[in-house]
């Protein structure tokens, strides 16, 4: 009951004119708040669509699901959650604040309530001086973090984020990390992170869930035992190697058996 | 400014290519070297009069003692693209509407855009003389006719364009909206119109360019004095005795059309910021 | 197929209803023919009178390929000579722009002067002038903007200008080319029969429209409009599949679903 996503027998198919997708099937999975949890597998294993479904961008076909004690849909109205794509998708027509705004601005939030909020987001992900500017004169980390910043406003109990420093090159994608890792301990907030970076997955994980593909199933979870707070270290200790290789053999294990 | 200067250039050589071929003409006596036949268009000033003295004739008076030919061709302008602004807010209005509505409702898209589509490439402007004596008809004033003709050209490009515009945010841009348990309405204000500004501004510049056609053919059979299309009836009219004056008109027209095309670039231009401008469609 | 008829039924029964309601409206309001002729009027004015109109309207289509076929190739060799030289750019695109902004048709008095109203080629000339400017900042756009990435492999094939062009430049220019065929055909059919709105023979579909709706032949004046319509849709099927058998390759001709 105290499960900020628990979801039991749940599984997805789609129907379209090629036939019918498994997509999910028989998805067990509870999360604890505080938790931050990363989906890892194969591309076509679902764990986009599971994530869209805790989100309620999609209906289940068959299971239950609970998101912070409620129905999905209750949860998303509630705005009990901010969400993050691999694209940032801010709106090209509005500054970095207004941006930020949105959410608010949408749930009816008094204009200069959501101004100051806004730019205490700004504050946190250091891009302050960058209110005024509109988003095509930001680099694609930046981008990024007004997204992050942008899902925060409503002080959600969980923040679900898809592949978000997917298109990101490798040192952003490091320094981004650390950022999260930092607002992540900052606000208590839950995190289920997609991602296909085991490397990633492992550094910033409380737990990874591994997944595999047709149907989309979780066959491993695996607890990430680093010590908080993570820094650069961290990324050099031999614990973590461990831990990538875990992750590593139990996604190619399956590939194996099948 | 860089475009104004090299507008200005080619116009110049425009200008010295017309004199040219006329001074080769004069040279060759009207045929042409070796084939020898008559150069068409004819060079001589009856058919192609010199540039200075198509200027001229704008500055001259129109007849004896009445005011010059420029003053008589802008107020014909002026009320030419009086027509063609009404014609333009209304078809801009209904365009935008019918491309919501087709946003909003699949079965009325599907039912009706075919026809949106093929209606863009019929010749539409062949209604206009039946629209203006049906107006007589219906005893309405010529103007309106007129300005319903510039308003149906406008509309296709404005609803078509709308259509793509209001679908153009993508993917992941409708799931944002749909975390925030965005209203329809909240959709529609905050998120798709403004990602279709840049589509429906490309239309209207378009249309803008077609409805001072419309409004210029309306006026031919309409069979009243005060537009740009009778002074170009006029002027044909008596192109044998005075040629400028038919150039002039048509010079005028031109320059209409760029000022209301111009117009509306520059409310483009103050609406979107440049990244967002010139949507390829 | 299935897709097809899938896709047809709504236009199909939109098509059926609109005109029914006319007709409808038309007979049980008894609208007097020259304020709204019924759609049976028009189709029996469009079949009588096929003798006539169609003739017109081959004229007119005459003059309007005639004119589609000068001012295409005018064009085509101006996007090319534009694209070739870069300084020709700076001049001809603001140009082209402006001109776009202009009421062309405003010249087909000055063209049925020069070449004669009697003259087929003075219509020709209007619809030239229309259609030049959209072929050609369509076609040098495509000629011009290509991936750098293409001609820096061309480059490190050590390509002839002559290959770069052949293989690059007018394949990417095609879909543009296409583009601006889809304008560029019923501006032609426009621009043919405003040309005749000004004065020339009268064997033709502009001047026939406009006389029978001067006499109140509003039938007459439909069924000649109907005519344009099936010779502008007919033009404009002829690029489409012309597009598809020159570049079956084409993203925006692959099949979508």
């Amino acid at each position: 009951m105290d499960y900020i996503v628990d979801a039991q027998k749940l599984s997805k198919t789609f129907t379209g004119s090629s036939g019918t997708v498994h997509a999910l099937a028989d998805i067990d999975l509870q999360i604890e708040p505080g938790e931050f949890v990363s989906l890892i597998g194969p591309s076509g294993c679902g764990k986009s669509t599971l994530l869209r479904l805790i989100g309620d961008l999609l209906a289940p076909s068959s299971g239950t699901l609970s998101v912070n004690g409620k129905d999905p849909h209750r949860a998303r109205v509630d705005g009990d959650y901010g969400i993050a794509f691999q694209k940032a998708t801010l709106l090209d027509w509005r500054t970095v604040r207004r941006n930020v705004e949105l959410p608010l601005e949408l749930a009816g939030v008094p204009a200069e309530e959501r101004r100051s909020r806004a730019d205490e987001l700004l504050q946190m992900v250091n891009l302050a001086e960058f209110a005024d500017h509109y988003p095509w004169q930001l680099s694609g980390g930046m981008q990024q973090r007004v997204a992050i910043a942008r899902a925060l406003g409503q002080r959600p109990p969980l923040l679900l984020m898809d592949e978000p420093f997917g298109a990101l090159d490798e040192m952003t994608r490091e320094s981004m990390q650390q950022e999260l890792m930092r607002i992540w301990r900052d606000t208590g907030t839950t995190v289920v992170f997609v991602t296909h970076s085991i490397p990633e997955a492992v550094f910033l994980s409380t737990r990874v869930v591994v997944m595999s593909a047709r149907p989309g199933r979780i066959t491993h979870r695996i607890t990430v035992d680093l010590p908080q707070p993570r820094d650069f270290e961290v990324r050099e200790s031999p614990r973590f190697f461990e831990l990538i290789t875990e992750v590593r053999e139990a996604l190619r294990q399956r590939e194996v058996t099948v | 400014m860089r475009r104004v200067f090299a507008f200005l250039v080619v116009l110049a050589l425009l200008a010295i290519l017309w004199e040219g071929y006329k001074l080769l003409g004069a040279l060759w006596g009207g045929t042409w070297p070796i084939l020898g036949t008559e150069m068409r268009p004819r060079p001589g000033d009856s058919s192609m009069p010199h540039v200075w003295d198509v200027i001229a004739a704008l500055f001259a008076p129109a007849r004896r003692n009445a005011e010059p030919l420029i003053l008589t061709l802008f107020v014909a302008t002026l009320y030419t693209l009086r027509e063609a602004l009404v014609g333009f807010l209304v078809g801009a209005l209904v365009g935008f509407s019918i491309g919501v509505v087709f946003v909003r409702s699949l079965s009325a898209e599907r039912a009706f855009m075919p026809y949106v589509v093929a209606s863009q490439t019929i010749p539409i402007i062949a209604v206009a003389p039946m629209v203006v004596v049906w107006g007589r008809q219906l005893e309405l004033p010529g103007w309106t006719m007129v300005s319903i003709i510039a308003a149906y050209l406008t509309f296709f490009p404005v609803a078509i364009n709308t259509v793509r515009g209001l679908r153009s945010p993508e993917a992941t841009a409708t799931e944002l909206f749909d975390s925030y348990a965005a209203t329809p309405w909240q959709r529609l204000t905050k998120l798709q119109i403004p990602s279709a500004l840049p589509y429906i501004f490309t239309a209207l510049r378009v249309s803008a360019a077609a409805s001072v056609v419309g409004a210029i053919v309306g006026e031919l059979p309409a069979g009243f004095a005060d537009g740009l299309g009778r002074a170009l009836l006029q002027f044909n009219q008596t192109f044998a005795a005075d040629p400028a004056k038919l150039y002039a008109a048509v010079l005028m027209s031109a320059l209409g059309g760029i000022v209301f095309v111009g117009a509306v670039a520059l409310a483009e231009r103050l609406t979107l910021p440049s990244a967002r401008r010139e949507v390829t469609t | 197929m299935r897709w097809l008829r899938h896709r047809a039924v709504a236009p199909i029964l939109a098509f059926v209803a609109v005109v029914g309601l006319w007709e409808l409206v038309v007979k049980s309001l008894s609208i007097e023919s020259f304020i709204l002729p019924a759609p049976s009027a028009i189709w029996s004015s469009f079949v009588g009178n096929a003798a006539t109109i169609w003739p017109y309207g081959l004229r007119t289509l005459g003059e309007a390929l005639g004119g589609l076929v000068i001012g295409t190739v005018l064009g085509v060799l101006a996007a090319a000579a534009v694209a070739r030289w870069t300084t020709l750019r700076l001049g001809a695109m603001p140009f082209a722009a402006a001109v776009n902004a202009m009421p062309i048709v405003a010249t087909a008095p000055i063209f049925n002067q020069l070449f004669g109203s009697t003259n087929p080629v003075s219509k020709m000339a209007v619809v030239a002038v229309m259609v030049f400017f959209p072929v050609m900042a369509n076609t040098t756009r495509g000629l011009a903007e290509v991936d750098p990435s293409e001609l820096e492999l061309m480059r490190a094939m050590a390509a002839s200008p002559y290959t770069v062009l052949r293989r690059v430049r007018i394949p990417n220019a095609l879909p543009y080319f296409f583009t601006a065929m889809k304008v560029a055909v019923p501006l032609s059919l426009i621009g043919a029969i405003i040309a005749e709105y000004f004065g020339g023979p009268q064997n033709v579909l502009g001047q026939y429209i406009v006389n029978r709706a001067q006499l109140f032949q509003f039938p007459d004046a439909w069924a000649a409009i109907l005519v344009s319509a099936v010779l502008g849709i007919g033009m404009y099927l002829v690029v489409l599949v012309s597009e598809r058998l020159v570049m079956p390759w084409h993203v925006s001709l692959r099949a979508t679903e």
